[in-house]
């Protein structure tokens, strides 16, 4: 039973992180915690939906399994118009919200105030396109395969692990050994000086968003893919976001997918050991914990 | 604009607040090659106005021009891209990159075959920065970091270096070193634009020097003149009428 709930930890764990990256990058970046955030993980999700239904309508075959997964090309083209789209809907929330409170130099309280808004507005808006029904990528069903005795999982949900430890790779190669990665770092830690270094501070902050809402896009279609699609889905993983990038760190990619690692085993296990009801204050509670005992995380700096 | 200078301001007004300016209406040139230092009491609005030059505070009226190019409005990325490198007073280097990164980060602007050779050749001006590439930038002393801080400015290899201050806090010793670095690299035709409070340094290094009050130029002259201007030293500069030489 343990074996099984640290398992589905994992894999829950790793949707969670790969949202907390958007966070921890947005929040070091332009230094406000984006409630907005866990809306791009719907809107990701239903937009490879919308995308990947209208490609197995248009050319039925790319509905077709591929090998032991449930889903069919139309899903990963899908998922790739989608870190597209997602990433072009938090430019648009960028440039006709968040931005004009930047550039009239508005407090941190005001964009936290307007991230809460552009929440609810996209969430409603999702209500009314698609209904609060759920939605699915796929009506497959799929058989668990036994990896260790007490351990199952579904080649989705393995898929789901690879995909996200390749994309943190791929992100913490990204911070680290290119010219857009340090300038992201380098506006992160003194947005003034990396402009007298040379670098364009507002074409970097549409990087950031690009980047963090791609990567919600992803966690969106992994969620959908292993449960279901629904509006309130990013707004319910808000929390277990903001404890994975508190605890990790802000500003942490690796520190984000691990407290999203973290959370999402502390969540399964919580299940186990002290009952379900409980699950969704374990979040809750790594939170208050890490903002009373390591406020700046496990990778964070101390400034 | 003038004929033949480095940099120029005509009428410049800038500061915080449009209904307040801190710089009210300074016309300056620096020649090529010239190591021109700025002085002026506390408050009299030095620091914002190379700070305007290089793009960080608002400009309200008048124009900045580097050569013959107006670059008064451009954002101060493009600035340096131009020619035009700011080295801050405080929190001139990213203490959580390495020291490497901060030289990459400022050669990432360059064309991708001179990244490597413009790190080198700063470098070897540089060689106790070059010995420990890795080391995080926070780590480094105050000095080093000032060093740091002016190598990172002069990866561009830039037409006008402005440095705001750089002898603030540092030791009689290490402020020696920067300044015999300054004046190496004005040396090698990079023309100096110096923020200082201590005079008595940046005048021996100077060619010419200027003196700001109430954010107006109302004074300027030869380095080795200024040093002995009685009036210029008592009345602005706080030190004692006679500076030895």
């Amino acid at each position: 039973m343990i074996a099984q709930a640290l398992m589905d930890g994992l894999i829950a764990g790793t949707m969670i992180g790969l949202g907390a990256i958007g966070i921890t990058l947005t929040y070091s970046i332009l230094r406000f915690a984006n409630f907005a955030h866990g809306e791009l993980i719907s809107w990701g999700a239903y937009a490879a939906l919308g995308v990947s239904g209208a490609l197995a309508t248009a050319y039925a075959p790319l509905a077709a399994p591929i090998g032991p997964f449930s889903f069919g090309w139309s899903l990963p083209i899908g998922l790739v118009a989608s870190m597209v789209l997602t990433g072009l809907l938090a430019l648009l929330v960028d440039v006709l919200l968040f931005g004009r409170l930047r550039a009239r130099k508005s407090a941190v309280i005001i964009l936290v105030m307007a991230g809460f808004g552009a929440a609810l507005t996209l969430r409603s808006l999702l209500e009314f396109l698609f209904t609060s029904k759920p939605a699915y990528f796929t009506d497959a069903l799929q058989i668990a395969m036994k990896l260790a005795p007490g351990v199952r999982a579904t080649p989705d949900q393995l898929l789901s692990l690879g995909v996200s430890a390749l994309l943190v790779f791929a992100v913490h190669l990204l911070l680290t050994r290119t010219a857009i990665g340090r300038a992201m770092r380098a506006v992160s830690e003194n947005q003034q000086l990396a402009a007298l270094a040379g670098v364009d501070v507002r074409q970097t902050i549409r990087i950031v968003w690009l980047l963090g809402a791609a990567l919600a896009a992803v966690a969106g279609v992994m969620a959908g893919l292993l449960v279901q699609i629904r509006p309130h889905m990013g707004h319910d993983l808000l929390l277990p976001l903001f404890a994975a990038a508190i605890l990790g760190g802000i500003g942490s990619v690796p520190g984000a997918m691990l407290g999203g690692l973290i959370v999402g085993l502390a969540e399964a296990l919580s299940v186990q050991v002290i009952g379900a009801e409980w699950r969704a204050a374990v979040a809750f509670v790594i939170l208050v914990a890490v903002l009373l005992l390591r406020p700046r995380g496990l990778f964070g700096s101390a400034a | 604009m003038s004929e033949g200078t480095a940099l120029s301001t005509r009428g410049l007004i800038a500061g915080y607040e449009r209904d307040l300016p801190i710089v009210r209406g300074i016309d300056f040139d620096a020649k090529p090659g010239e190591l021109v230092v700025v002085l002026g009491p506390n408050g009299a609005g030095k620091s914002t106005f190379v700070k305007a030059i290089a793009g960080t505070v608002p400009v309200f009226a008048g124009r900045v021009a580097l050569g013959n190019d107006n670059v008064t409005q451009l954002p101060a990325h493009d600035k340096i891209r131009r020619g035009l490198a700011f080295v801050p007073q405080t929190e001139n280097i990213f203490a959580t990159l390495t020291i490497l990164e901060n030289l990459e980060l400022a050669a990432d602007i360059l064309p991708r075959h001179l990244r490597r050779q413009r790190i080198a050749s700063v470098e070897a001006m540089f060689p106790d920065l070059a010995r420990r590439p890795a080391l995080r930038a926070g780590q480094l002393s105050g000095g080093q970091r000032q060093m740091l801080a002016v190598a990172r400015a002069l990866i561009v290899d830039p037409k006008v270096l402005i440095l705001d201050e750089p002898s603030a806090g540092l030791s009689p010793r290490i402020v020696g070193e920067v300044f015999s670095s300054l004046a190496r690299i004005n040396q090698s035709g990079v023309t100096i634009i110096l923020v200082e409070q201590n005079v008595k340094a940046a005048l021996a290094v100077a060619h010419r020097g200027v003196v700001l009050v109430e954010g107006q130029l109302r004074h300027e002259g030869p380095a080795a003149t200024l040093a002995h201007d009685p009036i210029i030293a008592e009345l602005y500069l706080g030190v004692a009428p006679a500076l030895p030489a």
